[in-house]
């Protein structure tokens, strides 16, 4: 668990963070979410004292971070940046094993760990872990980033605009990518990003931040539905905020028994985890006015258009 | 080969219209050219004026870099084998006091023919190791070509038989002179320019303050120095034991020190500072301690600015060590100055020629140690 507790920064008398506190659940991802200038990366900078707070605590696992020696800390604390950092006279394996050696790890158990950090983030360790990082494409330094990061079994992993020199094709996979590790290893994320549609589809928990404080920290779903304060809705974007909140749900929450239908739906089936805004996408797409969907336990769902409509305005 | 560069087919070409060799009755005699033909005799200068035609052609048409720098060098090879050849001739049945140095034809087909290898060489872009390899090479070749005795009669080689000892004596101090300064200027250049990159308000007065020891002339510098080491000598038992005096080798060492830290300290900050922010920034974040970051990140990345500046020193240092002759500190310039007060042009190239030679064979070799750094550091 990750407290702060009424964090300031201040550089030559402006607050760029501004009493800000917080508490994140282990095992949680949280995005924070504001316009340049907003504090954002200041704030995550605090958490592994890159920036020192000009007041107030921060607090992992109840233990005051102040009081543990900087270097000692940031190994135990993941650390993504935008452009990836690697060391560029260093192999992407030596990259990758960075941490692990500065703790001490015997060199096998080093190798092995890198061997299978870059096999579960599908680069091939014989291929990319011999080269340097200039040899490598956008998304595998990136993915490089990642697994140096995640080397030392952190607990806990701060990325700061992680996907943002990544273009659109290659940040979907590494967004996805991101989501599975996430939810495989169990570590708790905190993700910096201006992208609010990214802030959506990744995190647990979204804080919107403006001039240095929190507007809004609540789960996606809540900011969209309601949002706290005219700039919340403003980074949100009003126009879409309906397709952006039946993104959210699964489309097999609003699913009948195909049976039960009335009248059989025709077309292909989609798949199980396809969400509310997919089945309406799709609805459009072929002028029909109901969808099937997979069902793992049974026969296929049936998704209608009315209730799909229904579910997607909020109560 | 092509471009600009055939411009010195021209000279190559010209080169055995103008004096091949220059005789003298004795080493300060005034010269007297001596044609190609003069030189060999007829037959051998028609060979010789054929096979340089042949190998402006051949290097005309070389295609790949490779085959121009080997007709390159054997042009170069032929030409100084040449001049031996031709020495020795001039020097049959004349008294032994006569001497011949190379003339104008010789120098400007050698200048010409070398710049045609460093062309070449520059096109076929080696690799470090290949590099290493063709200085070794040339290195080798040069020493057996000296110790043949192919080019004894060259009054050059007369003079260094004469002075062999003195030669070698002098060679070791130019090294001395050229390396220690370059040494003592690394070990206390590249940590007070670490140092420098930590404070930011000192970095512009000290540069300035260096900067404007280089702007000293070099006499001027020794001139300066000669009243503090001569105190040090006086006054110090141990600096006198140490071989410190106001004039010798002492002033000179202190002065090359001082005109290298300039560049080692610009380029030490210059590359660190260079180092890109992600990189720093990452290096903090993954818990690197400040020594770990200065030594496994900051100075490895360095590593390129700072190993040119080190090229430079090096080189000016080699150069710069023939003045500290004036002031009694040995070296190659001993000849150099000698020659000069003899005008005896021979014992002049004596000290010249091992200069030029051991600052390009360095230059060479930091060039090939630059291009063996890993990765991304390049």
């Amino acid at each position: 668990m990750i407290e702060l507790r009424s964090v300031s920064k201040v550089y030559d008398g402006v607050a760029v963070v501004d009493d800000v506190t917080l508490t994140l659940e282990r095992g949680t991802l949280t995005a924070v979410v504001g316009t340049s200038g907003s504090g954002k990366s200041t704030l995550l900078r605090m958490v592994n004292r890159l920036v020192e707070p000009t007041s107030g605590q921060v607090l992992i696992d109840g233990a005051y971070t102040a009081v543990i020696a900087a270097p000692e800390l940031r190994r135990k604390i993941g650390y993504v940046i935008q452009d990836h950092g690697l060391f560029p006279h260093w192999t992407a394996a030596r990259n990758i094993g960075t941490v692990p050696v500065l703790l001490g790890w015997r060199r096998a158990d080093v190798r092995s760990r890198v061997r299978e950090l870059m096999e579960m983030l599908q680069l091939d360790p014989d291929v990319i872990g011999p080269r340097f990082p200039h040899e490598l494409s956008g998304g595998q330094a990136q993915r490089v980033g990642v697994a140096r990061a995640l080397a030392a079994r952190p607990e806990l992993l701060l990325m700061d605009e992680p996907f943002g020199a990544l273009d659109p094709v290659i940040r979907a996979q590494a967004q996805a990518d991101l989501h599975r590790v996430q939810r495989r290893l169990g570590t708790t994320v905190i993700l910096v990003t201006h992208d609010m549609a990214e802030a959506i589809r990744l995190a647990d928990r979204i804080a919107v931040m403006r001039a240095g404080r929190i507007e809004q920290f609540a789960p996606p779903a809540d900011i969209i539905a309601k949002p706290a304060t005219p700039f919340v809705a403003e980074l949100l974007g009003e126009g879409d905020r309906a397709f952006r909140y039946l993104s959210l749900k699964p489309a097999a929450d609003v699913a009948r028994p195909d049976g039960a239908a009335e009248g059989a739906a025709d077309g292909p089936v989609l798949p199980g985890h396809a969400t509310m805004a997919e089945a309406l996408s799709e609805m459009i797409w072929t002028g029909r006015d109901r969808v099937r969907i997979a069902n793992p336990d049974g026969d296929p769902g049936i998704v209608t258009r009315e209730a799909l409509i229904r579910a997607g305005r909020p109560e | 080969m092509r471009g600009g560069i055939r411009l010195l087919f021209l000279p190559l070409a010209l080169s055995p219209l103008l004096p091949f060799a220059v005789f003298r009755a004795n080493r300060i005699a005034q010269g007297e050219p001596r044609s190609l033909v003069e030189t060999l005799g007829a037959g051998p200068a028609a060979l010789a004026v054929a096979a340089l035609a042949g190998g402006i052609a051949a290097l005309a048409f070389a295609r790949r870099p490779a085959w121009g720098a080997a007709i390159a060098a054997a042009l170069i090879l032929g030409i100084v084998l040449a001049a031996g050849w031709g020495a020795s001739s001039l020097m049959a049945g004349v008294p032994t006091q006569a001497r011949v140095s190379p003339g104008a034809g010789f120098w400007v087909a050698l200048v010409a023919a070398a710049l045609l290898l460093i062309d070449a060489l520059a096109r076929m872009r080696p690799r470090p190791a290949l590099r290493l390899a063709l200085v070794g090479f040339a290195v080798a070749a040069g020493a057996l070509l000296l110790s043949s005795g192919a080019l004894s009669q060259l009054s050059v080689m007369q003079e260094y038989r004469n002075r062999s000892a003195a030669f070698w004596r002098e060679g070791a101090s130019h090294l001395w002179l050229a390396f220690g300064s370059f040494a003592a200027a690394m070990l206390a250049g590249v940590p007070l320019g670490i140092a420098l990159t930590r404070r930011a308000g000192a970095r512009g007065s000290v540069l300035g303050l260096l900067t404007m020891l280089q702007t000293i002339p070099s006499m001027a510098l020794f001139g300066m120095l000669i009243v503090p080491l001569g105190w040090l000598a006086a006054n110090l038992p141990a600096a006198h034991a140490l071989g410190i005096r106001g004039i010798g080798a002492a002033p000179a060492f202190v002065a090359l020190f001082l005109y290298s830290l300039l560049p080692i300290v610009a380029n030490t900050v210059a590359g660190i500072t260079g180092v890109p922010r992600s990189v720093t920034e990452a290096a903090d974040g993954m818990g690197l301690t400040r020594r770990q970051r200065l030594f496994h990140v900051d100075v490895p990345l360095a590593l390129p600015v700072i190993i040119t500046a080190a090229r430079i020193v090096l080189v000016q240092n080699i150069g710069m060590a023939t003045v500290g002759a004036l002031i009694g500190a040995g070296g190659f310039g001993t000849f150099v100055f000698q020659g000069i007060g003899q005008t005896a042009t021979d014992l002049i190239l004596l000290g010249a020629l091992p200069t030029v030679a051991l600052a390009s064979a360095t230059s060479a070799v930091m060039d090939a140690l630059i291009g063996m750094l890993p990765g991304g550091a390049r």
